[in-house]
């Protein structure tokens, strides 16, 4: 990395976490610190939401699968709008006329104080299992493309994440995320420029597009009605939407964000124009791996984008790597044969031509697929612990190797703000909830203002250390992060049928809830361990039994 | 609804939240369009 990526770099993680701090400078009321003082304009509520989504992973992971399954994950997204629409006209006003701190608060107030506890309580697991993921999750890849540290990396990222979230509170969080989203979505709109102009000469954006589309890098729906394929139309317009609405209606994290509105009209606002950017930022983030794509078809990408996992296995097997390399280079020089037919025909508009080109990369490209499969065995043989998903590093090694110095700079400027302001969301949403939903409530009902703020300031110090100690141990825990992941889908169904029961069908009492909940969530970790479902699904699964036991208990009381 | 209540440009929130449905609509035209035309 050069002098001037260092000064881009650090000058920018500079400058948004000097200006979220001058920001927020003297916040010390308990109502300002925890719900941003109530003042938020709809562009920096907006911005605020989206980086609070956007973590580091999707500006590393989402390019890859790009890479590896073109278009189609933006399909996840089509429920975001449709939510965005809902809670706007539903829940966001029920907030407003409830002036709660947290979601939860909301729950007492409906229902009682256990269900209320019991869905606050998931809440901190979950988050708090995730905030530490989202600092861990960047910080591998960081580590292992740039040869840092991986403690210090976590370190560095949670220790300054922490500063600013303790400092000043909400209101540090949403400044800082509005100057971090600029920058994510400037880096992001200029990699998307720059991955073109890395292309050949004589390669066209018609020609890139024609072969994306031909590797069928390009299908964006997939309108087949199936429950095993992860990303559809349907699953995204159905299961996206209650992912959505759950996300953005329960998880403290978002609520928290648009909370600190001005008013009712500047909250809806910022809703909406998350709904308006998300579908385009996403398709433009997954164009970015596709154009990385289509300049791997016309420069040998390496055997394996992780390069030191690569390394082990030659240490491991060195015969059978440099075996896997010369294929790998066979296959390579061959089909860089067809592209070049393939670009000779597409100039020339000879269509036989161009179908014969195109049927010999379909052969050659599954033979390249093979290889890549008979590479990640050889890499999990190597090291069981190693990452064989070597698409989460497509994107950085491109940047590393393709971008001119200062872009570089930017580029990862725009991972650490991603990482920075999902995990300050997080940290800021698991104190408010300490404080509002346990300590204040059960331990110390008259806390007072400036007591209150350091109580604040005190669980979130703690909830950043067990964040950062899960991200320092997490090498060691490599099931705990599956499970992290697979944490969210879990739970959001049955906190979603939670709401919804509290909004929608007002003669439910809680206990029967309460017990609803328990059993919907039983029966979707049972549908986990024990079927195929496409996790989107599960969220459709817990709301829905929360909804009908939750009727159907109430019934048998009364 | 009072003025200071209302979305810009919309005299309802209907109205808004139906610019947000119908760009929604329009991006999975286009993207249908994309997956069909270029596979």
């Amino acid at each position: 990395m050069s002098g001037i990526d260092w000064a881009v770099l650090l000058g920018t993680i500079g400058v948004v976490v000097a200006y979220g701090l001058w920001r927020t400078r003297g916040a010390a009321q308990l109502n300002s610190y925890l719900r941003g003082g109530t003042d938020s304009k709809w562009y920096t509520i907006g911005l605020s939401i989206m980086a609070t989504q956007a973590s580091a992973i999707t500006f590393l992971s989402t390019p890859g699968q790009g890479f590896e399954d073109g278009l189609g994950f933006v399909q996840f997204y089509f429920g975001v709008p449709i939510a965005m629409v809902v809670l706007s006209a539903t829940i966001v006003p029920m907030y407003y006329k409830t002036r709660v701190f947290t979601a939860y608060e909301y729950l007492e107030q409906r229902f009682d104080l256990k269900t209320r506890q019991l869905t606050a309580l998931i809440f901190l697991l979950q988050r708090g299992l995730g905030a530490g993921l989202s600092i861990y999750a960047p910080a591998i890849i960081l580590s292992t493309v740039l040869g840092w540290s991986l403690t210090w990396t976590n370190l560095l990222i949670g220790v300054v994440v922490i500063a600013y979230t303790v400092s000043g509170g909400t209101k540090a969080v949403s400044q800082t995320q509005q100057l971090q989203m600029t920058v994510m979505l400037g880096g992001m709109g200029l990699a998307f420029i720059y991955s073109f102009m890395t292309l050949p000469d004589g390669v066209t954006v018609s020609d890139a597009v024609g072969l994306a589309g031909a590797f069928g890098k390009l299908k964006a729906i997939d309108t087949s009605a199936t429950f095993e394929t992860r990303y559809t139309l349907w699953s995204g317009l159905t299961g996206g939407t209650f992912v959505a609405l759950a996300y953005f209606g329960t998880d403290q994290s978002q609520v928290q964000r648009y909370l600190s509105g001005e008013s009712l009209k500047q909250s809806r606002l910022g809703l909406l124009m998350n709904g308006l950017l998300k579908v385009p930022m996403q398709v433009m983030i997954l164009g970015v791996g596709v154009v990385v794509f289509v300049f791997f078809l016309f420069h040998a990408p390496p055997l394996f984008f992780n390069a030191p996992a690569l390394e082990r296995a030659r240490q491991f097997d060195g015969a059978k790597t440099t075996a896997l390399e010369q294929r790998h280079a066979d296959v390579f020089a061959k089909k860089r044969a067809a592209i070049d037919s393939w670009v000779e025909a597409h100039h020339s508009n000879d269509e036989a031509r161009q179908r014969t080109a195109e049927a010999t990369l379909q052969t050659l490209e599954a033979e390249a697929k093979a290889l890549r499969k008979e590479t990640k065995a050889l890499v999990t043989a190597s090291d069981a612990r190693a990452n064989p998903k070597d698409a989460d590093y497509v994107f950085l090694s491109f940047v590393m190797t393709r971008f001119p110095s200062g872009l570089v700079g930017l580029l990862l400027a725009v991972i650490l703000c991603a990482a920075m302001s999902a995990t300050a969301s997080a940290l800021n949403a698991l104190g408010t909830t300490s404080v509002v939903d346990f300590y204040k409530r059960s331990i110390d009902p008259t806390l007072a203002d400036d007591k209150g703020v350091r109580v604040a300031r005190w669980f979130t110090v703690g909830w950043g250390a067990l964040a950062v100690a899960f991200a320092v141990f997490a090498s060691q825990l490599d099931n705990l992060i599956q499970a992290t992941n697979i944490l969210g889908s879990i739970f959001y169904g049955p906190m979603l049928g939670v709401f919804l029961v509290g909004f929608f069908l007002p003669k439910v009492r809680g206990t029967p809830v309460f017990i609803a909940t328990l059993l919907a969530q039983a029966a979707v970790v049972a549908t986990w361990l024990g079927s195929d479902i496409g996790f989107l699904w599960y969220n459709v699964i817990g709301c829905a039994g929360v909804v009908l036991m939750s009727l159907v208990l109430d019934l048998r009381k009364a | 609804m009072s003025p200071e209540d209302r979305p810009p440009f919309f005299r309802t929130w209907r109205g808004a939240y139906l610019l947000v449905l119908g760009a929604l609509a329009v991006e999975i035209v286009l993207l249908g369009w994309l997956s069909r035309h270029f596979s």
